[in-house]
């Protein structure tokens, strides 16, 4: 049994977006709609002042509340913890937007489809990859599996120049995740809403 | 506790709280509609009101079920959402649904003493039980299905469920005492006194609500202090105690010396302003936690207290 996820490094993180952009291209997701993205933050107080960056995707929860909430089972927990939607058993009740603390479930609304990011309707590239979603529906980061089932790394792991994205397995004993974790004291957003979120970050 | 300035970010790029926008007012039509009607099927199933009776029931089967099928994605695909009972409130919602539109359909031809109905006793009363079931788990399952949705830390409370309960109750009494007025009908003893009562009572419990949420998660408290002196101050204190409960009280207390019918219209319409008002507010209201490094926790305006490793839901 595996636990796949990601432990994010926010030393090497530069804040550049390339996840977000490969993400954007890998999925094809619509207009508004970003499964990776980094939050950022200016702290400090002028002159002392900095930004910091927080590259978040879906954290595949060990106990989803997005999978407990959805009523129809379209939203699952594949055995190697990858949390997936069907969308053709979505009823698009968004239940599921509602139960995620993070925030990382994304709803398709009626005609979102029809139009991509040019002004001249959609690109042969979003025809393709719109033809895997539904209008009135629920969307998530699949953790790239179609990537990971052929043996791949999630694109936004492959993307990033500074490797902060570190891919694994939470099960493998001795493995790189638990490693980092343990040496650095990392830690996982929003520990209090207790989802057993499987993404860690390393302080800066 | 030290004054605390909100930070909506302003998108989801940005650091902050962000607003729950994907149940909107239609979705908050069906929540109040499936409490009022089905508070109102249970007060008259229980005092014997048929009229009542029919006027809950088809508030919650064609008010409730309309809006919530319109606010579906693919409300085609409705009856898959039965699916899981085991785990979700919104299936277990679906079960309930069908049980109260077979069960309390039948019961209200049994009151009505409907001719061509012949039922035991026994079957009689099984459909009489079922229906009162079914009727009380439709008016509160939307609490616990809020109560669940572990997004929104100012949901996260057994009291939720319990407010919109009695809500819920109050709602069936108000409108009861209505149709019953507007009819030319008697009410019986006590269901303006239970009024009364729950008027105070659903005060009492918003500010113990208020008071739990005050030692809650930091989203629920930013959201306590919108309802307080933020965002939605106005529309709290001005709809929902003003309007929906203290004028409701008020007004009630005038019937008993002037019993005229526009006053109980006038009640009744407090009582739903302040009752539609309570519900569009819990959703709007709604904040997810915000995605901040803990050791940049402090560099906000915000005082950030620490938390045990897990923190259990209530």
């Amino acid at each position: 049994m595996s636990r796949l996820g990601m432990v994010i490094d926010l030393k090497r993180c530069i804040g550049c977006n390339a996840c977000t952009v490969a993400c954007k291209q890998e999925n094809g997701t619509p207009e508004g709609i970003h499964f990776a993205r980094v939050v950022t933050q200016e702290v400090g107080t002028y002159p002392q002042t900095k930004r910091t960056f927080l590259p978040t995707l879906c954290n595949h929860c060990s106990d989803a509340p997005c999978a407990s909430a959805c009523p129809t089972g379209a939203t699952y927990i594949r055995l190697d913890g990858i949390v997936m939607v069907n969308h053709e058993l979505c009823i698009g009740c968004r239940a599921c937007n509602v139960a995620c603390p993070y925030m990382n479930r994304h709803f398709i609304e009626h005609g979102l489809l029809k139009h991509g990011y040019s002004t001249d309707g959609i690109s042969p590239m979003e025809a393709i990859k719109f033809a895997d979603y539904d209008e009135g529906t629920n969307i998530k980061c699949t953790l790239c599996a179609h990537r990971i089932d052929q043996g791949l790394e999630p694109a936004c792991v492959v993307t990033c120049p500074t490797d902060a994205r570190i891919f694994g397995d939470w099960e493998e004993e001795n493995g790189k995740l638990q490693r980092l974790v343990k040496e650095r004291e990392g830690w996982a957003l929003l520990p209090e809403y207790d989802t057993k979120p499987n993404v860690y970050y390393l302080d800066a | 506790m030290a004054t605390q300035e909100l930070l909506i970010a302003p998108h989801r790029f940005a650091v902050g709280y962000h607003r729950q926008s994907f149940w909107n007012w239609l979705i908050g039509t069906a929540f109040f509609l499936g409490g009022l009607g089905g508070g109102l099927f249970l007060v008259s199933l229980l005092t014997g009101h048929v009229a009542g009776m029919i006027a809950g029931f088809l508030i919650v089967v064609v008010g409730k079920n309309t809006a919530h099928l319109l606010f579906l994605g693919r409300p085609e695909r409705f009856l898959a959402a039965a699916r899981r009972p085991d785990r979700s409130w919104i299936a277990r919602g679906i079960w309930a649904m069908g049980v109260f539109m077979v069960t309390g359909s039948v019961t209200i031809l049994l009151q009505a003493h409907a001719p061509f109905l012949h039922l035991s006793a026994f079957a009689a009363n099984a459909f009489f039980a079922l229906a009162t079931l079914s009727a009380l788990f439709i008016a509160c399952y939307d609490g616990f299905l809020m109560r669940s949705s572990a997004g929104v830390a100012f949901w996260r409370t057994l009291l939720l469920p319990l407010l919109l309960f009695m809500y819920a109750s109050l709602g069936g009494i108000t409108l009861s005492l209505t149709i019953r007025e507007l009819r030319g009908e008697i009410p019986p003893a006590g269901l303006e006194s239970l009024e009364h009562g729950l008027l105070v009572a659903n005060c009492l419990l918003l500010a113990i609500y208020f008071y739990r949420m005050s030692r809650s998660l930091p989203a629920a408290r930013a959201t306590l202090g919108e309802w307080l002196r933020g965002t939605y101050a106005r529309a709290f204190f001005g709809l929902v105690l003003l309007v929906g409960l203290m004028a409701t009280l008020l007004l009630s207390l005038l019937h008993s010396t002037l019993q005229t019918s526009v006053l109980v219209v006038l009640i009744a319409a407090c009582e739903l302003v302040g009752d539609f008002s309570m519900m569009m507010l819990m959703l709007k209201s709604g904040l997810f936690g915000q995605h901040i490094a803990p050791a940049y926790s402090r560099a906000t305006t915000f005082d950030r207290p620490s938390f045990p490793a897990s923190v259990r839901m209530p």
